[in-house]
């Protein structure tokens, strides 16, 4: 692979983790989601955030499936740099689907920071993440423009929202070195540079939010884990620990 | 939430054929469960989705009486059946003689 600078890596590594944990969260819901038609259109939107994980990771580390696993399951908690929004495990599904629709606002964005990477393989994928994300928002709209109709079902969204800006905001939280990917032009802005325009869309959906009283969950640059990490990340390795030698 | 009956074919390909149904609140989240439900792993890209309501039907009373009228099959094979039957008869009416 092409030699990614310590900044590159690092902010390749905070949106892949990103995806990854969003992708085992949506997953976490196949079985249990409120009908049979939404549990498979949900847990397929997870795999599409898995499958565009791997595909980052494989960026930085390569195609071999051995180094993908060695980054993407068995590196330590303070190796992580995603946020806390997709670390927490939600237990009600109002609150998981405005996470949902959060999340997938805030992800167009960050892709079109990579649409004109200098490193091609990230200029690619930001072509081939938005053609299953197109997908995903319409997923996201049609089932809100569907509940926010109903009083109660608006009321318990409208509360979920206010629960989790906070941690949404910590979505366009940076890394370290991450002005210096920007000057090699692996990722054209920071990620605080889709803040506002994310703002601006959440307005549009929820109505209007008073942004100047809603702080980030502060994580010092991706570099401190929500409550709920440890215990996700042996979900995530459950079966992997039961045999790490074992060949699928 | 409203029943959604759902048909599918590939392009160019075949006649669209009923795929299975769903559950949905309105039209926009049946469209998005049938590409979930039938078409993930490619099994057509051409999708009908129709509200079960929307299809004109009647009892099986209505239709059955067609049934019983072996004159408008156009196999042949009832005709064939009815030829076979009066060739033997004539046979049994030779040998007979």
């Amino acid at each position: 692979m092409s030699i990614l600078s310590p900044a590159a890596r690092e902010v390749i590594i905070a949106f892949a983790d990103d995806e990854h944990l969003m992708g085992q969260q949506h997953t976490e819901w196949i079985g249990v989601a409120p009908f049979l038609e939404e549990d498979l259109a949900f847990a397929s939107i997870g795999q599409d955030e898995l499958g565009h994980a791997a595909l980052l990771f494989e960026v930085i580390v390569g195609s071999d499936d051995a180094p993908i696993d060695a980054i993407a399951f068995f590196r330590d908690a303070d190796d992580w740099r995603s946020c806390t929004l997709v670390e927490c495990t939600l237990q009600d599904w109002g609150d998981t689907l405005v996470r949902h629709w959060l999340y997938d606002a805030a992800e167009e964005l960050r892709w079109q920071l990579f649409a004109d990477s200098s490193v091609q393989a990230l200029a690619d994928l930001a072509v081939r993440a938005e053609s299953e994300e197109r997908f995903h928002r319409r997923h996201a709209d049609a089932l809100l423009d569907a509940l926010l109709t109903v009083d109660d079902a608006a009321g318990r969204l409208q509360s979920a929202l206010g629960r989790l800006l906070p941690m949404a905001l910590a979505m366009f939280e940076g890394v370290d070195g991450e002005t210096d990917a920007v000057a090699e032009g692996v990722i054209s802005a920071p990620f605080a540079s889709c803040a506002e325009a994310w703002k601006q869309r959440v307005t549009d959906r929820f109505g209007a939010q008073d942004w100047a009283s809603i702080a980030a969950e502060p994580s010092a640059n991706r570099t401190t884990r929500h409550g709920d990490f440890a215990s996700m990340l042996d979900r995530i390795r459950e079966v992997l620990d039961l045999d790490r030698s074992a060949v699928w | 939430m409203t029943i959604y009956e759902v048909f599918l074919k590939k392009d160019g390909r075949d006649e669209f054929r009923h795929a299975g149904a769903l559950d949905a609140a309105d039209d926009e989240l049946a469209i998005i469960a049938a590409r979930e439900c039938y078409v993930r792993r490619g099994e057509g890209d051409r999708v009908w989705v129709v509200a079960r309501d929307a299809i004109i039907t009647a009892d099986p009373g209505f239709f059955a009486p067609n049934a019983d009228k072996p004159h408008r099959h156009h196999s042949g094979e009832a005709v064939a059946a009815r030829r076979k039957q009066i060739r033997e008869q004539l046979k049994i009416a030779e040998e007979d003689q």
